[in-house]
C-alpha cells in the first residue's frame, strides 16, 4: 500500500516534472526561434543594405539599363548567398527580378511586401512570403541615390534546414507553418517526417492552438507537448511555428528507472522472503535440536550435547547448553560416585551444602557390625576370594542399612559403621537401627545359605548399637575430609559390638537405645563400665517378640532375669542354681557359663560392699 | 496623388497690380508653408514670364555649394541654366560628390579642397547631389531657365528681385513636394511699386533618409 502510494506519487511527480521541463524547453525553443528569425532578418537587411549603399550598383541603376541592373543584382545575390533579389521602382513596377529575369511582374506576394515597405517609416519591411510555391524570408530596403529612388528586395529560401539547425540547438522538433488568405496551412520548414508533417498540417488549427499555449498532441501513439508561436500575422499571411517535444522521450530515462525500480523491488521482495525463510529455517532447526536436547537432559540423559557449530547467538546458546550438559553429567557422575563411596544421604548433604569443616551435636544411633574370626578366615582364603566374599557380604549388609534410612559411615575392613539420624535427623533412629540389625541377621542367614551351597563356611557377625549425643560433621583436613560422627557414643557402640562375642549374642544395644525401643523384647545382659565412663551401663540383647516365641523360651527368660536378680543381690547359691538350670535347658549356654564363672570368682573374692553390680573385665 | 483629389493645396494669389513687364524693376514676395503645418524652409519659388524666356540670357556665372561638416551647404540651391558650380570641400575628409539625376549626371571622385573643375548645370531640372562616402549627405539643385527665383528662409519667406513689370507664372518647388511643380503655378502681373506677396502651401511626401553616422566613435552605423 505504502509502496504503491509512494510509487504513484513519484510517478506523478516525475511526469509533471518532465512536462515542466518540456514546457521550459519549448519556451526556450520559442525564444530561440523568434531570435533566429530576427537574426536572419537582420543579416538579410545588412546584406541588402550593402547593395543599397553600393556606389557601383547606384551607377548601374543610374544607367536605367535593365539588363545591367539585373546583372548587378544577380552578382550581388551570388555574393551574399541569397536566393532572390529584385529591384522595384518607387511607383511599384518591377525593374529587375533575379527569379524572373524575363521581367514578368513579380508575384502578388511581393507587391504586398512592397506596399508594406512604402507605407513604413523607413521604407523597410520583411516577411515570410511564398513565391512560386517556395517560402522565402524577404527583406526590403530603399535604394538611396541619395534620395530613395527604388526598393531592393532580397530573400532567402526557408526549408527544412532552418528547422533542423534549430533542433540542433534546442533538441525540439520545429515546424514552420504558413498560409495566406485562409488557404490551407502549408508546412514550409520542419524536422518532422513526411507522415507527421501531414498529420500536423491536418490537425493544426489556429483556434485550437493559441500562441504561447502548450498542448498535448498524439503522434503515432507518442505524446508530444506542442507549443505554437505566431511569427507573422496580417496581410502578408500568417506564420506559426510549432515546437514539439516528445513527453515519452523525456520520460524515457525515468521509465527505464521505473522498470529498474520495479525489478529491484521485485528482487528485493523475493530476496527478503527467501532470506526470512532461510533465517527462520536456520533458526528453527537448531532450536528444535536444542529443545530435543533439553528434553533429553530433563529425562536425565546427558550422553550427548547439541552439535551446532555456529558463530551467532544460537551457537552461543548451543555451547551454553553443551557446557550445562557437561556440568550436569559431571555432577551426576560425582553424585553417583559419592553415593558409592559414601552414602547417598551424605553425598546429597555434601552436594547440597557448602562443605566446610566442623560439626553439630545431635542425637545419633550408631551401629557397628563385625565378622567374627575374619582374620582366621583370611588365612584360609586368597585375598581375591576374601575380597569377593567381603563385597558380597558388605553389599548385603549395606542394603539393610539403606533400607532403614541409615548411612554407611565407613567400612573398616570387614566392619561396618552405620549411622541413623545423621546427617538427616530421625526421630526413630534407635528403632531403625535395631530393625536394621535384625534384618542384617536375616540377610546374613540367606547369605550363609548361599555360601554353604557354594561349599564355603558361613559367616558370623556381631552388632553393637548405641544411641546418644554425638558430634556429626566434616572432619579431617581442609583438602580431604569425611563426614562422620565422633564421641563416646561411637566408642560405646564399637565396644558393644566387641562384647557380643563375650556374651555369645549377635546384637548388643545400650541402655539409651533400649529405652527408645518400646515394645521390643529385650534381655538384659549385664551392667558394664565402659572405659572412660564412671557410670555403669546396662546392655541388652534384643529378642524376637514375645508372641513369636514359644512359651518355654519366655519361661527361660523369666528364669534368667530371676537369676540376674539373685546374682546382683549376691545370692550366689540361688543364682548358681538358676544358671545351672538354664545352661541345661537352654541352647544359648555362653552367657550362663559366664555368670557361673563370675559366681565362682565372687565366692573366692567377694565383691566390695559398695559393689555396683558391674563386673570389670580385665582385658578389653 | 494629385491636387484635385487631395484637396489640400490651396493657392492664394493676391493680385495687387496687373501690368506688362516694363523697364522698371519690381519685387515679388512669397511666403511658403507646409500644408497643415508651419513655414517651409528651403522651398524654391521661381517666376516665368508669361511672355517666355527666349530673350533672356543664360547665366554664365559661377556658384558654390560647400561641403561643411559632412553636409552640403546649402542643401537646396536654385540656379539658372548654364551656371558653373564649384564644390569646395571644407572638411578634412575626402568627399565623392555625385549625381545620377537625368538633369545632370556627374561625379567628382574623392577630393579634398576645391576641385580643379567646376560643374556646369546646363539642363533645367532637379539635380540630387550625394556623396559616395557619406550616404546621408544629400543636396538638391533646382536648375531653371528663368533668372527669377529664390529660396525660402526659415520663416518661409522668399523675395524675388529685379523683375520687369509684366505677367508671370510663379511656381514653388520643394524636394519632398508630393505634386509636380508645374501644378503650383500662380499667375501674377507686376506693376510699378507693387510688392505682391504670394502665399504657397506645399504638401510634402514622406521621405526616407539614411541614418547619419554618429559623430562620436561609440554606437553603430546602420
Amino acid at each position: 500500500m505504502v509502496l504503491g502510494a509512494v510509487f504513484f506519487s513519484v510517478n506523478q511527480a516525475n511526469i509533471s516534472n518532465a512536462r515542466l521541463h518540456i514546457e521550459e524547453a519549448l519556451q526556450i525553443t520559442a525564444n530561440t526561434f523568434a531570435k533566429t528569425l530576427e537574426d536572419r532578418e537582420s543579416i538579410l537587411t545588412d546584406k541588402v543594405r550593402l547593395l543599397s549603399g553600393d556606389f557601383a550598383f547606384k551607377s548601374a541603376f543610374a544607367t536605367r539599363d535593365k539588363v545591367t541592373i539585373l546583372s548587378a543584382l544577380e552578382n550581388h545575390r551570388q555574393r551574399v548567398g541569397a536566393n532572390i533579389m529584385a529591384l522595384i521602382s518607387m511607383d511599384g513596377t518591377t525593374i529587375a527580378d533575379t527569379l524572373h529575369p524575363d521581367n514578368v511582374n513579380a508575384s502578388p506576394a511581393l507587391n504586398d511586401l512592397i506596399r508594406l515597405a512604402m507605407s513604413s517609416e523607413r521604407g523597410e519591411a520583411s516577411a515570410i512570403q511564398i513565391i512560386d510555391k517556395l517560402a522565402y524570408q524577404m527583406v526590403v530596403v530603399p535604394l538611396f541615390t541619395p534620395d530613395p529612388s527604388a526598393l531592393i528586395l532580397i530573400g532567402f529560401v526557408i526549408n527544412d534546414e532552418l528547422a533542423l539547425s534549430l533542433r540542433e540547438f534546442t533538441h525540439s522538433d520545429v515546424s514552420l507553418l504558413y498560409r495566406n488568405e485562409q488557404k490551407p496551412w502549408q508546412i514550409i520548414s520542419s524536422t518532422l517526417g513526411a507522415e507527421l508533417k501531414m498529420q500536423l498540417s491536418q490537425e493544426f488549427t489556429r483556434d485550437a492552438m493559441a500562441s504561447g499555449q502548450v498542448f498535448d498532441l498524439d503522434f503515432r501513439g507518442e505524446s508530444y507537448l506542442t507549443r505554437a508561436l505566431d511569427v507573422q500575422e496580417g496581410g502578408l499571411g500568417d506564420g506559426v511555428a510549432i515546437l514539439q517535444r516528445s513527453l515519452d522521450a523525456a520520460l524515457a530515462p525515468y521509465l527505464r528507472l521505473r522498470v529498474l525500480m520495479l525489478a529491484l523491488f521485485g528482487i528485493g521482495l523475493v530476496l527478503s522472503i527467501g532470506g526470512a525463510a532461510i533465517i527462520a529455517r536456520g533458526l528453527s532447526s537448531p532450536i528444535e535440536l536444542l529443545v530435543k536436547t533439553t528434553k533429553r537432559i530433563e529425562e536425565g540423559d546427558y550422553s550427548e550435547g547439541v552439535r551446532i557449530d555456529r558463530k551467532d547467538e544460537i551457537g552461543t546458546l548451543a555451547r551454553s547448553v553443551n557446557s550445562m550438559v557437561k556440568g550436569l553429567a559431571e555432577r551426576d557422575k560425582v553424585q553417583s560416585l559419592l553415593g558409592k563411596v559414601i552414602s547417598r544421604e551424605v553425598a546429597d548433604e555434601l552436594l547440597s551444602r557448602k562443605i566446610e569443616l566442623g560439626g553439630e551435636e545431635r542425637e545419633v544411633t550408631v551401629l557397628f557390625s563385625d565378622v567374627r574370626n575374619f582374620t582366621s578366615l583370611c588365612e584360609l582364603h586368597s585375598p581375591h576370594e576374601i575380597l569377593d566374599l567381603l563385597n558380597r557380604y558388605l553389599t548385603r549388609m549395606s542394603a539393610s542399612v539403606e533400607r532403614y534410612d541409615g548411612i554407611v559411615d565407613k567400612y573398616i575392613g570387614d566392619a561396618i559403621m552405620a549411622l541413623f539420624g545423621a546427617p538427616v535427623s530421625q526421630e526413630n533412629s534407635p528403632q531403625n537401627a535395631l530393625a536394621c540389625a535384625m534384618e542384617m541377621l536375616s540377610g546374613l542367614k540367606d547369605l550363609n545359605g548361599t555360601l554353604m551351597e557354594e561349599g564355603q563356611d558361613p559367616l558370623a557377625i556381631g552388632i553393637g548399637i548405641n544411641t546418644g549425643k554425638m558430634v556429626a560433621g566434616n572432619m579431617g583436613s581442609v583438602k580431604r575430609l569425611n563426614y562422620t560422627v565422633i564421641g563416646d557414643g561411637v566408642n560405646l557402640a564399637s565396644r558393644l559390638e566387641g562384647l557380643t562375642k563375650r556374651y555369645g549374642v549377635e546384637i548388643i544395644v545400650s541402655q539409651s537405645t533400649r529405652d527408645q525401643c518400646e515394645g521390643v523384647n529385650f534381655r538384659e545382659l549385664d551392667l558394664v563400665r565402659v572405659k572412660g565412663k564412671d557410670d555403669p551401663v546396662a546392655i541388652y540383647e534384643p529378642l524376637p517378640p514375645a508372641e513369636a516365641q514359644p512359651d518355654s523360651r519366655m519361661a527361660l527368660l523369666a528364669v534368667y532375669h530371676e537369676a540376674i536378680g539373685f546374682y546382683r543381690s549376691r545370692k550366689w547359691d540361688q543364682a548358681e542354681n538358676h544358671f545351672k538350670r538354664l545352661i541345661s535347658e537352654d541352647t544359648d549356654k555362653k552367657i550362663y557359663a559366664l555368670y557361673l564363672t563370675r559366681i565362682a570368682e565372687f565366692r573366692r573374692n567377694p565383691p566390695p560392699p559398695d559393689w555396683d553390680n558391674v563386673f570389670v573385665f580385665k582385658e578389653k | 496623388m494629385n491636387l484635385t483629389t487631395s484637396g489640400i493645396s490651396t493657392i492664394c494669389i493676391l493680385l495687387l497690380s496687373l501690368q506688362g513687364p516694363g523697364a522698371s524693376a519690381e519685387t515679388l514676395k512669397a511666403t511658403v508653408s507646409e500644408s497643415g503645418k508651419g513655414q517651409l524652409v528651403n522651398a524654391v519659388v521661381y517666376a516665368i514670364p508669361t511672355a517666355g524666356l527666349s530673350d533672356i540670357e543664360k547665366s554664365a556665372g559661377n556658384k558654390i555649394i560647400d561641403q561643411i561638416d559632412k553636409e552640403f551647404v546649402p542643401s537646396v540651391s536654385v540656379f539658372q541654366t548654364g551656371v558653373n558650380v564649384e564644390f569646395p570641400n571644407h572638411d578634412n575628409v575626402r568627399h565623392h560628390v555625385y549625381s545620377f539625376s537625368p538633369a545632370k549626371t556627374f561625379e567628382i571622385p574623392l577630393y579634398k579642397g576645391i576641385p580643379a573643375e567646376s560643374v556646369s548645370f546646363d539642363q533645367p531640372g532637379v539635380v540630387n547631389l550625394g556623396c559616395n562616402i557619406h550616404d546621408w549627405m544629400s543636396a538638391h539643385v533646382f536648375v531653371t531657365d528663368t533668372p527669377y527665383f529664390g529660396v525660402s528662409d526659415v520663416e518661409g519667406n522668399v523675395v524675388l528681385h529685379d523683375l520687369p513689370n509684366g505677367a508671370y507664372n510663379v511656381y514653388v518647388w520643394h524636394p519632398q513636394q508630393s505634386v509636380a511643380t508645374e501644378s503650383t503655378a500662380q499667375l501674377i502681373v507686376l506693376e510699378d511699386g507693387d510688392v505682391p506677396n504670394l502665399i504657397f502651401s506645399v504638401q510634402e511626401k514622406k521621405q526616407w533618409v539614411p541614418f547619419r553616422a554618429p559623430t562620436r566613435a561609440a554606437g553603430s552605423y546602420r
